[in-house]
């Protein structure tokens, strides 16, 4: 994160919770203001500012989560997302600077971040791993580029991968986002996860995705590429703004 | 001669109240994305509290493993070395894993943000209890083979999660 980012979310927080230090609180003859003045020394609320970065070796912190490459460590299929955020309910022009959140299982069909998931290699842990999670900032043409491995699937789902879209710090879009069986079923029975086999169900049979044969087909994403090149695909999220 | 094969864990709260960079970083960055995060289980805003948004829908819980993701390249640089508390000659003690855990927090008031970090050691062989304190070792040596040890005071937010114990040879 750059330092300006760095300074803008933490100056998200003061503007979410004021932490308002009353500079005169005891002298009770001035009339307190809320109005700025030039004048230091005059009885006025004191402005909140941002606390600053921290101190760490190395320089300010960046939020890992911050990134395009969310895959770290985890082996797949390679795959190429490119989202582009665009407002539905106008001319569909494109919304630059929104947070796109994206989140998926990895190959044998598990998530980073917490314990007790059951699968393929029996109840694993992964509190504390962060892999295939990330976000992004749209730039000005309202795009952002994920790079990651093709998700497996796990009992009760569809091939799946999850975002979230925040704009100006509003939640504006919860989706799932599915791929076309036919590659689904490339990808399942290829050498990293031939033990995970085809996913016996179908995208039209998933309990989320399938429940409108419309949306499903907006919400299945055409893919270019092959088992050995890896994926590429474009999908464009529409917002109501 | 080891009694069992444990686990500790140690449970650091942090709040608006807590001192150090550390504390004060986390406290900050977990409380930006629960503004954030939090809005999926808050329909229309209709809700202040993390406790009425999970009273609401449980799925709530889930802001336990997804605000935990922001205060993880914080917990990074402490080098799996626990920052609240040392063993009895003052070393950190080393943990494993870490996990983080949502107490309670306001959309409108960052002062009732609660949180706390647990800290797992990884598989420890305690030796003896003495009194209050724990005779460690983070070795497996062999049978009269000298073991290096420490010792760590039991004391509130510590506590031993996982108990193996282990056939004394001696007695066997």
């Amino acid at each position: 994160m750059e330092r300006k980012k760095f300074l803008t979310a933490f100056a998200l927080v003061a503007a979410a919770g004021p932490m308002i230090i009353d500079s005169c609180k005891k002298e009770s003859t001035s009339t307190s203001t809320s109005s700025t003045t030039s004048d230091s020394s005059s009885c006025i609320v004191t402005a909140t500012e941002v606390e600053g970065p921290y101190p760490y070796p190395g320089g300010e912190l960046t939020n890992p989560l911050e990134r395009s490459d969310i895959t770290e460590s985890q082996t797949g299929v390679p795959l190429t997302l490119t989202i582009n955020v665009v407002n539905a309910d106008g001319s569909c022009a494109v919304v630059a600077n929104a947070r796109v959140d994206i989140w998926h299982c990895n190959k044998d069909g598990y998530y980073s971040g917490y314990a007790n998931q059951t699968g393929i290699l029996g109840t694993e842990d992964y509190t504390g791993k962060t892999f295939l999670r990330g976000y992004q900032l749209t730039d000005t043409s309202g795009q952002v580029k994920f790079v990651t491995i093709y998700p497996g699937w796990y009992s009760g789902r569809t091939t799946h991968i999850h975002f979230e879209v925040y704009v100006n710090s509003v939640l504006k879009k919860t989706t799932q986002i599915a791929f076309p069986e036919s590659i689904n079923s490339a990808v399942d029975t290829s050498t990293l996860y031939a033990s995970l086999g085809v996913n016996p169900l179908t995208n039209s049979e998933d309990s989320i995705l399938g429940d409108s044969a419309t949306d499903l087909a907006n919400e299945t994403v055409s893919l270019s590429g092959s088992v050995s090149a890896g994926y590429t695909g474009t999908y464009t999220i529409g917002l109501a703004l | 001669m080891f009694r069992a094969k444990i686990k500790l864990v140690y449970r650091q709260e942090i709040s608006a109240k807590s001192e150090s960079q550390f504390e004060k970083a986390v406290f900050r960055a977990s409380y930006q994305e629960f503004l954030f995060k939090s809005q999926a289980y808050n329909p229309d805003g209709r809700f202040k509290s993390f406790s009425q948004m999970r009273e609401n829908d449980g799925r709530a819980n889930s802001l336990h493993y997804k605000l935990g993701f922001s205060v993880l390249h914080f917990i990074s640089p402490l080098g799996n070395k626990m920052p609240a508390i040392t063993d009895n000659v003052g070393d950190k003690i080393s943990f494993e894993t870490p996990r983080f855990e949502l107490i309670e927090s306001n959309i409108d008031d960052i002062s009732q943000h609660r949180i706390a970090i647990f800290y797992k050691t990884a598989e420890l062989l305690l030796v003896d209890f003495l009194g209050e304190y724990l005779l460690l070792s983070q070795v497996h040596n062999a049978e009269n083979e000298t073991a290096g040890t420490f010792v760590v005071q039991l004391q509130p937010n510590l506590s031993i999660v996982t108990y193996q114990g282990i056939a004394n040879p001696q007695m066997a």
